[in-house]
């Protein structure tokens, strides 16, 4: 359950990522081959960067891929850096939480304000901090879950 | 004080082993909590740091050398380079330092320089039995040297930041030597590092073959024709230019080599994804981490200390540089060109430093804090594309750290090598 | 923020010597020299704190306390402030100082407050004109097929557009290396910018067909606002105030010096007549002049031309 959704969370970043590779292509094709340059493209690649970026950074909190320095836990013995791991997934889930609180304020506090070119409010910039922050703080929890329980897979239990 | 809470939060988080990004946001939001500024704007700052235009290039190239590895353009580039280079111990390591250079210059942006050669040049010096971390530090440090070689958007950022009518003509003619010299010395170094470690040696397969790789060859290494050529030519921009690389090189996976099809396409955008999103959420979390920096005023902090330290230009130059290396160490650069510009320029200026010669000082000293821990963007796309964790990067990156301190060195010492050219025309 | 060493912060994407941060600093000396030392302000130059629109944001949420802008951020916040943009509306600086320290300002200003800024004061911006590296622009006609770089706003995408050259947004650090490979043909600014940005260097001809006049804003966050006694809310205005001639002096002189140091590179520089582009106008503004209000304000600001120009 936990692993689908962070797989689609990948395949939503992912078409993403092709799209704005769409959108950066014919802003170029615009403004070379038609001498009509879109106005719309640079700030549509941009919200489709923080958004993909958001959603891949979540799955990354499933998945276990994000950069960190492990010496420490290298360095103990299993039970400990057992107990090392558990504080590090409970320290994620709590900046997840941060990230979803003042992710949905931020979201509030500039609903009025426009995105130029776009016409959406700013608040669709920002949309990806809360969701993200939602979902990595419920990854997150589940991994120290599973740690607690001695089951160091990842697996779901 | 401020600056203590800050900073030990951030070694404490990262020591413990929590992810870098999650130290940086976490070590920010301490700092935020400290000096009374609301959390959302952390937040805020976060989104706002990804929100960057030119940052683009690292997904696209990711991206590009992705495609360019399951499509078989990457493996036939190195074909070539192994049969021109290969008899050279670590032949791969030159060659790989060589077309970084290369791509700096073009793009003047290290990251995307990392990006794009480290994407398709590290997964095949594997391959070809190179260890990950000596492909990804050799990539790393030479994309550094692109920043010295004009163009380069960070001198227009630094001609704008100095106030003191510096121009970029002189600072463009300025970096040659300096970029070139750095160049050489990182090629010395990847082949004496390559002959200590027994790096393989490729053996020369006879012309005719050579002939056909070129041949085979020849789709990928428009790649590179068609990026600098649209550069140079203007038909787009080099940010645009990494979406481009993309779509040249789907085309050509699909239709002429016919070795990319649509799971392989996925699978790479998924893959690509994953490892930019990486980078990206580094260095959304090291904004916040940055403004809180730079509401504690630290640079200007560092600075007022030279002035009590000494009046000697030989030592403050030292200072200067060892106090923006151990900024950088923390900082990205071009909000460290921005605020620390103003501060160390009119100290450097007063010594006898010329403003064009501090600019490529400058550029060097924050550059070579692009390659360090705890945080280098740079480092962290040779980590990802090479997958390979920082701590062993940086347990064999040494030699090439003290090539980058001497050439700061040299560059420093010596005005000459980088105002001899301006001074001429 | 008053923890932070007890004073109050600003932000300015500009470089430290630049007109507006030297204004803002001068304000805080007042500030302190009025208050006893209570209030004082420490400025943070050079963007490092994030570009104009993010530092907006940042100052509506009281992370930061001062503010120094463009016009052009604000306009997607508060759409009264859109009728000082308007291109080819001011027919000098004396028209739009005119028009703004005064009751217009001051309504443009109030219009702020309910998105969480009190507007203190305008600042000179100077006059925007069109550089490029094609060929001096007398007429319209000469702007047609010319790739324009225009900042990421509706308001100068359809003023280019309607000019008949290609508006093309684009982040101001990809300018210069954009113009010197030919990805754009030209650009627009004031004097100072063309200067510092070193655009002249790259694109040789600048006409002056001086399209906007929009101001700089300098703001105050509604929540460190309300924080102040009545009576330093009185002496914050005042003093913002009491900055502006110091910073239209100071403007003067830097747009003088950034023209002496242009014309001195040998830059073509030529003088438009502004009725000509004037007439291309009117379908334009009418789609971003949409509220009886802006109108009325439109219609007030038009009522003070003196035609001299
Ligand atoms: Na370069
Ligand atoms: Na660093």
């Amino acid at each position: 359950m936990l692993d689908k959704a962070s797989d689609w969370l990948i395949r939503l970043g992912a078409a993403g990522l092709v799209i704005m590779t769409a959108v950066i292509g014919w802003q170029v094709f615009g403004r070379f081959v038609l001498q009509s340059s879109p106005s719309w493209s640079e700030q549509a690649a941009l919200l489709l960067m923080i958004w993909y970026v958001l959603f891949a950074a979540a799955a990354g909190v499933r998945e276990g891929f994000h950069i960190r320095i492990a010496l420490l836990e290298d360095m103990s013995s299993p039970a400990m850096a057992r107990r090392i791991r558990m504080v590090i997934h409970c320290l994620v889930a709590l900046f997840g939480i941060i990230l979803f609180v003042y992710g949905s304020q931020l979201v509030w506090l500039v609903r009025d304000h426009v995105i130029p070119s776009l016409g959406l409010s700013r608040g669709f910039a920002y949309i990806p901090l809360p969701v993200s922050g939602f979902l990595m703080a419920i990854f997150a929890l589940f991994h120290a879950r599973d740690e607690w329980r001695g089951n160091t897979t990842g697996e779901d239990v | 004080m401020e600056i203590l809470v800050l900073l030990g939060a951030l070694l404490l988080l990262l020591l413990l082993g929590v992810p870098v990004a999650y130290a940086l946001l976490g070590s920010a939001l301490a700092i935020f909590l400290v000096i009374d500024i609301p959390l959302v704007v952390a937040v805020q700052r976060m989104a706002a740091g990804i929100s960057v235009f030119t940052l683009m290039a690292i997904p696209f190239f990711i991206f590009a050398g992705d495609l360019m590895y399951r499509a078989g353009i990457a493996d036939r580039l190195v074909q070539v380079a192994d049969a021109a280079f290969g008899r050279v111990r670590g032949g791969l390591g030159l060659v790989d330092v060589g077309a970084s250079m290369m791509f700096g210059a073009v793009s003047g942006s290290a990251i995307a320089s990392a990006s794009a050669i480290g994407s398709t040049m590290v997964p095949l010096m594997k391959d070809k039995g190179y260890p990950a971390d000596y492909a990804v530090n050799v990539t790393v440090t030479a994309a550094v040297v692109g920043l010295l070689i004009p163009p380069s958007h960070n001198m227009i950022i630094y001609a704008a930041a100095s106030g003191m009518g510096v121009s970029i003509g002189d600072l463009f003619l300025a970096g040659i030597v300096p970029g070139l010299l750095t160049g050489l010395m990182l090629m010395l170094t990847t082949w004496i590092v390559a002959r200590r470690r027994g790096l393989p040696r490729g053996i020369f397969p006879g012309w005719r073959k050579f002939l056909r790789a070129l041949v085979y060859a020849i789709p990928g290494l428009m790649t590179g024709v068609i990026i600098m050529g649209g550069i140079l030519s203007g038909i787009f921009t080099p940010t645009e230019s990494s979406a481009i690389a993309v779509i040249y090189t789907a085309i050509v996976g699909a239709l002429v080599y016919r070795s990319l099809g649509w799971k392989g396409f996925a699978e790479a955008a998924q893959k690509s994804v994953r490892t930019a999103s990486m980078v990206l959420f580094i260095i959304a979390a090291a904004t916040a981490f940055g403004f809180a920096l730079a509401l504690l005023e630290v640079p200007a902090q560092l600075a007022a200390l030279i002035g009590l330290m000494t009046d000697n230009p030989i030592l403050t130059l030292l200072i200067i540089n060892i106090m923006l290396l151990a900024l950088g160490t923390f900082m990205d650069m071009a909000p460290l060109i921005v605020i620390t510009t103003p501060i160390f320029l009119p100290v450097a200026v007063e010594v006898g430093v010329d403003p064009v010669h501090f600019g490529i000082i400058l550029m060097l000293n924050l550059g070579i804090g692009l390659v360090t821990p705890p945080v280098g963007s740079v480092l962290f796309v040779g980590s990802a594309v090479g997958k390979t964790p920082v701590p062993i990067l940086v347990k064999t990156i040494w030699p090439f750290y003290m090539t980058l301190i001497v050439a700061l060195g040299l560059i420093s010492f010596v005005p000459a090598l980088s105002l001899a050219l301006p001074q001429a025309f | 923020s008053m923890k932070l060493s007890g004073a109050l912060t600003s932000a300015d994407t500009h470089v430290g010597s630049y007109p507006t941060v030297q204004a803002v600093i001068r304000f805080g000396e007042l500030l302190k020299e009025r208050t006893n030392g209570k209030l004082s302000v420490q400025m943070y130059p050079g963007g490092q704190l994030g570009n104009e629109r993010d530092t907006l944001e940042i100052t509506t949420f009281g992370g930061l306390d001062f503010n120094r802008v463009n016009l052009a951020p604000l306009n997607s916040i508060e759409p009264l402030t859109i009728v000082a943009a308007l291109p080819f509306l001011f027919e000098s600086t004396e028209h739009m100082r005119g028009a703004l320290d005064g009751p217009i300002g001051d309504e443009i200003l109030a219009s702020l407050e309910r998105h969480g800024l009190i507007g203190l004061c305008f600042y000179d911006s100077g006059a925007r004109s069109f550089y490029n590296t094609r060929g001096p622009i007398q007429t319209p006609d000469d702007m047609r097929g010319l790739k324009l770089r225009v900042p990421g706003s509706d308001l100068y995408v359809a003023m280019v557009n309607s000019l008949g050259a290609d508006a093309t947004p684009m982040p101001l650090d990809e300018v210069y290396q954009s113009l010197a490979q030919g990805v754009i043909d030209g650009a627009e600014n004031n004097w100072p910018s063309f200067e510092s940005g070193r655009h002249y260097e790259v694109a040789r001809y600048y006409s002056l067909t001086r399209h906007l006049l929009a101001p700089e804003v300098f703001v105050m966050s509604k929540i460190s606002w309300d924080k102040l006694s009545s009576e330093e809310q009185a002496i914050v205005r005042q003093s913002a105030r009491d900055s502006v001639p110091y910073m239209r002096q100071l403007w003067d002189e830097q747009v003088e010096r950034s023209r002496k140091t242009v014309l001195a590179s040998g830059v073509s520089v030529n003088e438009v007549d502004p009725a000509l582009f004037t007439d291309k106008m009117t379908g334009m503004w009418d789609s971003f002049v949409t509220t009886s209000k802006q109108r009325e304000l439109v219609d007030r600001m038009l009522s003070m031309r003196t035609g001299k120009s």
